[in-house]
């Protein structure tokens, strides 16, 4: 029996919560299954499971459902807006920050809001107990252990655009399949991942778990012909606390008040002064030497797959830039744990080496290693064979998140994850796919950045990415997402939804009583006493124009006028931020529309664009046939299109088109849809 | 290949549901709820380019009226629509007389582009024209028009129907050529070495200040960073004001249709530049490889003027200074609006039969690859078949009757530069292309590119300022006044992205954590 061999978590925590207790046990169909209990996976799927689909997620161990892999940390600059935004759409990694945070700050807090980096490190056993406790209590949500052999593909449906249909999985004890609608693949670097140290190369994507993937890894390549490409990352030696002379490294406070992540918290679960320091220290020239002398031990740098630009290993960050001292951060692991982080000493050389290097620190001159470090290298499947829904265009159903498509870092796998679950929960309930755009989030910059270009290295986000860098901020993820996430998406709930209304609503008026308040320069002078204004003495300005000075605070305003705005003194961080973007946002408002609409133009993914009969050379062909842009918003921003070619591109789309919307509009009124006139352009079969 | 800039499809497309589409009430704090029709106002010249009596400038867009009220002297009311009205033509600024010439005023919707639209038909002369265009450059919000654009904006405003647009694309790709080979112009020689230079600068100083962003928390990046960038982009505002300011304006641009003679060594091409300039500008000579600069001539071809330029023949030569003058030969081509190539009719083979094959062979030796836009069969190549004179005349009228309407091939002229025979016949087709090309709104017009140039120099130096502004309040705000003078300065030397940045940050830097 099925059930015999599954080994449901229900039976070590007692919190299950289930819509159908019971059957669940010998269940074999469901609407979502999430192969990966990493970040993406877990996101996937709660947010599956939030949307109303119902969900397996399967993974390899449960106990290490939520594990940090790597760092002991979450956020900074790019990464925490990445973060803000999946607490927007009411994911978990927010939440879960905030639980297990026990060192919080600001990055960049002297260079303007739009940049400002929440970061924080993490306690490792907290976080993972609250990703655990919180799948544990999502309905619609069922956690297996096991591990998968392979991908059921069928063919597929004829009406929308792939060559096969994911119908399920088969487990690896070879046990009856489990059928579903979708299917969410976050394997990591489980794909034909292999570990490196020193001279020896093992099998597998994380030290100490089961290798596996080897089926998948044959049907994404063989049955599907995805095209895959190679990365590598490393993870450094975690060293013993007690060993270590932190006299000699420089102490790094954290806040002295600890800012949450997410939108529904008021403060951490960590109190303020509870909080852990963080360390700072340099490497020698012994270190560069260790390097040097160990190159020929190190099959991990010698070989050549490309490893990351900006994450590197010591090695390599020693052999590009030589005769510099890098920075070393030492990082607690945890309230309770005995270990230390070294940030920035990622390594692959055989473990006495790293003793012998860690050891050319002083502060870790008598360094105990616990683990050593270890380098992995992964197949990743090159992203621009994605939809911006995440889905592979090849095949219905089947979405990819995380490491997979070529990306590092926790918050571009959550980000990715609870996308990729929205979409494969939306799919299994039989709504249209959706896209996020890149004029709105960081998650869409980041997607659109993968599906449309792909990658060459593992992919990071930076703030530098997006081009709305001072409209996507931390402050307003919110504002931007979390209406639309209920309204449209389906991904957010209630609770969330109100509290977010609310707080618009209340923005709202505030910026309304800022504006109705107005003096000329001069009053304004005399009541907030010797600030200096630009304007002249009888320009007329507003509170609001008012605020946008940097010396003016809102608490000043609101002393002067208590009467009308010192009611939203709870607003005035966020009333500050939004004077002072207010005017740069507006100035970019034409452009993000224009964005906009071009990536609201979907191109159809089956489109034969060697035979297309319209006029496109063939040199523009072969592009569009190579590349096969999702959008026209990413067709013109391919190398070598020409401006006639999309003028003709868009006239095609726009015909066939309007043709079938015809027929779509003769089914809809027959069953009385009220869709707003709108439809989906990529669910449109074109007909040549 | 150029950059794909396109206005706004929203209005004649059906939308995909996304997520994107924001509603009203989320984008209320922020993106203001105002629709964007209010979109820039553009000009150029939309009269062909020539020796012409009248020339009409059009504008498009919302300040169209402002732009006649200011440059027309229209204090009070507007004229009626499509009434036209003599005027005093007037540089807004300075108030200088400009002109004296017809202006018209089309109210939106009733307008090609469906927009407010203005026209002005003022005296044909370049000073005229360029002093107009200029003057219309410096108003805010006003820009000159991209390849294409008033086509574009009047397909978005439903003003022409699915069969006109079919036509559009064709359109727009022959004036983005013409802007192409423009542009390749202006860019060869100190003025594109200039742009480039600034434009590397600017790279460098957005990707310093996007490194102390993004990762001088983690990283060694000191302070010292942005210092270097105040400077740097001093310096910059600086030298682009000076630019700016210089009413000599760099090098002078030529006018005219670029005509160059092209083809392999001893063939005749100086010859036929002197035949056609009536007078030995060019030293001829029977040995191979006598011409090795470009020797260049003013000529006026049927009222139009034609630059005619005589290039080194084409072949490998070990002489360093030979292949110097075959490489610039080479580069003309690809900038040339006609190129004119001569071939040695002797050398043809004897069998009619076989000629058009020889001479489509030929050809793609001496023309840029077809990636360059120019194809044998483009209308922008001649064949000239020159010494005809010591070709049988039996043999010559059977290749003739060969070639004739051959597809695939250009038109090709018998010809004896040493007789004259057969001058009159090129002479006539010649003129009938230089016609056509005249007629191209944009080939030979660089006032119009250089207003744009100006134009996107003078947004960038406001850019810069922006950067000093907030350099010390808000770090973002400044790196933001950085892209932008960027995004304007690459409307000239070609868009930059994030990952050309990121480039430079991680060879600048060492980005460890």
């Amino acid at each position: 029996m099925l059930a015999q061999k599954l080994h449901l978590l229900r039976h070590n925590v007692l919190s299950f919560v289930s819509s159908r207790t019971g059957s669940d046990l010998t269940r074999r169909q469901y609407d979502v299954i999430v192969v990966g209990g990493g970040h993406a996976g877990t996101e996937a799927a709660a947010a599956a499971a939030r949307l109303g689909a119902e969900t397996l997620l399967i993974t390899q161990k449960i106990m290490t459902i939520g594990a940090l892999s790597c760092n002991p940390s979450l956020g900074g600059v790019g990464k925490g807006q990445l973060v803000r935004e999946v607490d927007a759409l009411d994911g978990l990694c927010g939440r879960a920050g905030d639980s297990a945070g026990v060192h919080f700050s600001i990055l960049n807090r002297s260079k303007g809001p739009a940049v400002w980096g929440p970061r924080a490190q993490l306690d490792r056993e907290r976080y993972r107990q609250f990703i655990q406790s919180e799948l544990l209590s999502t309905p619609r949500l069922t956690v297996l252990e096991g591990s998968v052999d392979e991908l059921l593909v069928s063919q597929p449906n004829p009406e929308e655009p792939g060559h096969h249909r994911v119908t399920g999985i088969r487990l690896v004890d070879g046990s009856h399949p489990i059928l579903s609608s979708s299917v969410v693949l976050t394997t990591g670097t489980f794909l034909s991942g292999s570990l490196f140290m020193g001279q020896t190369t093992s099998p597998g994507g994380r030290m100490g778990d089961a290798q596996s993937c080897a089926g998948l890894s044959y049907t994404l390549k063989e049955t599907l012909g995805l095209r895959v490409g190679r990365l590598r990352t490393g993870t450094p030696p975690r060293i013993v606390k007690e060993s270590v002379d932190l006299s000699l490294a420089q102490l790094q406070a954290p806040d002295k008040q600890p800012t949450p992540f997410s939108f529904l918290n008021t403060h951490t679960r960590c109190k303020p002064e509870e909080q852990l320091p963080c360390y700072l220290t340099h490497t020698t020239p012994g270190v560069e030497r260790v390097v040097r002398e160990s190159v020929h031990l190190n099959c991990h740098i010698q070989q050549d797959a490309k490893g990351p630009r900006y994450c590197p290993s010591i090695e390599s960050r020693v052999l590009r830039f030589p005769g510099r001292r890098h920075q070393v951060w030492l990082e607690p692991e945890g309230l309770t744990s005995d270990l230390l982080y070294p940030q920035g000493l990622s390594m692959t050389m055989p473990p006495e080496l790293q003793l012998r290097l860690l050891r050319e620190i002083p502060a870790l001159h008598r360094a105990e290693i616990r683990t050593p470090g270890y380098g992995v290298q992964y197949d990743f499947v090159c992203p621009t064979q994605l939809t911006p829904s995440l889905q592979v265009k090849s095949t219905q159903g089947l979405f990819l998140a995380g490491q997979i498509n070529g990306t590092t870092g926790y918050e571009e796998a959550a980000a990715q994850g609870l996308w990729a679950g929205v979409n494969a929960g939306r799919t299994a309930l039989s709504l249209p796919p959706m896209a996020l755009s890149r004029t709105q989030s960081y998650i869409g910059v980041l997607i659109d950045d993968l599906v449309g270009r792909g990658v060459t290295e593992p992919y990071r986000m930076f703030t530098s990415r997006a081009e709305f860098r001072t409209y996507l901020r931390p402050d307003n993820a919110d504002l931007r997402l979390t209406p639309r996430g209920f309204e449209e998406v389906g991904c957010v709930t209630l609770r969330r939804y109100k509290k977010a209304v609310s707080v618009r609503d209340g923005l709202q008026e505030a910026l309304m009583a800022l504006q109705s308040v107005a003096l000329s320069s001069t009053r304004w002078r005399e009541k907030l006493g010797n600030i200096s204004l630009s304007e002249n003495k009888s320009t007329t300005l507003n509170g609001l124009d008012l605020l946008q000075y940097k010396d003016v605070s809102f608490e000043m305003l609101a002393s002067a006028f208590p009467e009308c705005l010192s009611q939203y003194f709870e607003y005035s961080q966020r009333l500050k931020i939004e004077a002072v973007y207010r005017p740069h946002c507006e100035k970019q408002s034409r452009e993000m529309e224009r964005i906009r609409s071009e990536e609201s133009l979907s191109l159809p993914s089956d489109m034969d664009y060697l035979s297309l009969p319209v006029s496109l050379s063939q040199e523009v062909r072969e592009i569009l046939d190579r590349v096969r842009p999702n959008t026209l918003g990413a067709a013109t921003r391919l190398p070598g299109m020409t401006p006639a070619g999309i003028i003709h591109l868009l006239n095609y789309v726009l015909r066939t088109g309007q043709r079938n919307r015809h027929t779509e509009h003769r089914n809809r009124s027959s069953q009385k849809e009220g869709e707003k006139g709108q439809l989906c352009a990529s669910n449109i079969p074109i007909s040549q | 290949m150029l950059p794909c800039s396109w206005g706004l499809w929203r209005s004649a497309i059906h939308t995909l549901k996304t997520f994107s589409r924001a509603s009203p009430s989320a984008r209320g704090l922020c993106i203001p709820t105002r629709a964007v029709c209010d979109a820039e106002t553009i000009f150029a010249l939309s009269s062909g380019h020539g020796r012409c009596g009248v020339a009409v400038v059009r504008v498009s867009g919302p300040a169209s009226s402002m732009v006649l009220r200011n440059m027309a002297g229209l204090t009070q009311a507007l004229p009626p629509p499509r009434t036209a009205l003599l005027r005093r033509i007037t540089d807004p600024q300075s108030k200088e007389l400009l002109d004296r010439g017809l202006v018209l005023w089309f109210k939106g919707p009733h307008s090609f582009t469906g927009e407010d639209s203005a026209e002005f038909h003022i005296h044909g002369g370049p000073a005229v024209i360029t002093a107009v265009l200029q003057a219309l450059g410096s108003l805010e919000g006003v820009r000159p028009a991209e390849a294409g654009e008033f086509t574009r904006r009047a397909f978005h405003a439903g003003k022409l129907g699915l069969t006109e647009v079919e036509g559009l694309g064709d359109l727009i790709h022959a004036e983005t050529e013409a802007q192409r080979r423009q542009a390749l112009r202006q860019m060869d020689g100190e003025l594109g070495r200039l742009y480039q230079d600034w434009s590397y600068r600017l790279k460098r100083c957005l990707a310093h200040v996007e490194a102390f962003i993004d990762f001088s928390e983690d990283e060694l990046i000191e302070d010292g960073v942005l210092n270097q960038v105040d400077s740097s982009v001093r310096q910059l505002e600086t030298e682009i004001e000076r630019h700016l300011k210089d009413e000599r304006r760099g090098e002078r641009l030529r006018t005219g249709v670029q005509v160059v003679i092209a083809g392999a060594t001893n063939a005749g091409k100086s010859s036929l530049l002197n035949t056609l300039c009536q007078r030995p500008a060019a030293i001829v000579s029977p040995i191979a490889g006598t011409t090795r600069d470009i020797v260049e001539t003013s000529l006026d071809i049927g009222g139009f003027p034609v630059l005619l330029s005589d290039t080194a023949g084409l072949r490998d030569s070990s002489d360093s200074v030979e292949r110097e003058g075959v490489r610039r030969a080479r580069q003309r081509v690809e900038q040339a609006d006609l190129t004119l190539v001569v071939v040695d009719s002797t050398q043809l083979p004897p069998d009619p039969q076989l000629v058009a094959a020889f001479l489509q062979e030929h050809l793609s030796t001496v023309l840029p690859s077809p990636e360059a836009g120019m194809t044998a069969a483009s209308d922008r190549v001649l064949l000239v078949l020159n010494k005809s004179d010591l070709v049988p005349e039996e043999q010559r009228e059977r290749t003739e009757g060969e070639l004739r309407e051959r597809p695939g091939l250009p038109p090709a002229c018998f010809l004896s530069c040493s007789t004259s025979t057969g001058l009159e016949d090129f002479l006539t087709v010649l003129q009938s292309r230089v016609k056509t090309l005249c007629g191209d709104p944009l080939s030979g017009a660089p006032s119009l590119t250089q207003a744009r140039h100006r134009a996107h120099l003078q947004q960038s130096v406001q850019a810069l300022n922006q950067y000093h502004q907030y350099r010390d309040q808000d770090l973002a705000l400044a790196a933001e006044g950085v892209r932008l003078a960027l995004t304007h300065l690459g409307r000239i030397t070609g868009r930059v992205g994030a990952e050309e940045i990121l480039d430079i940050i991680f060879r600048d830097f060492c980005i460890g954590k």
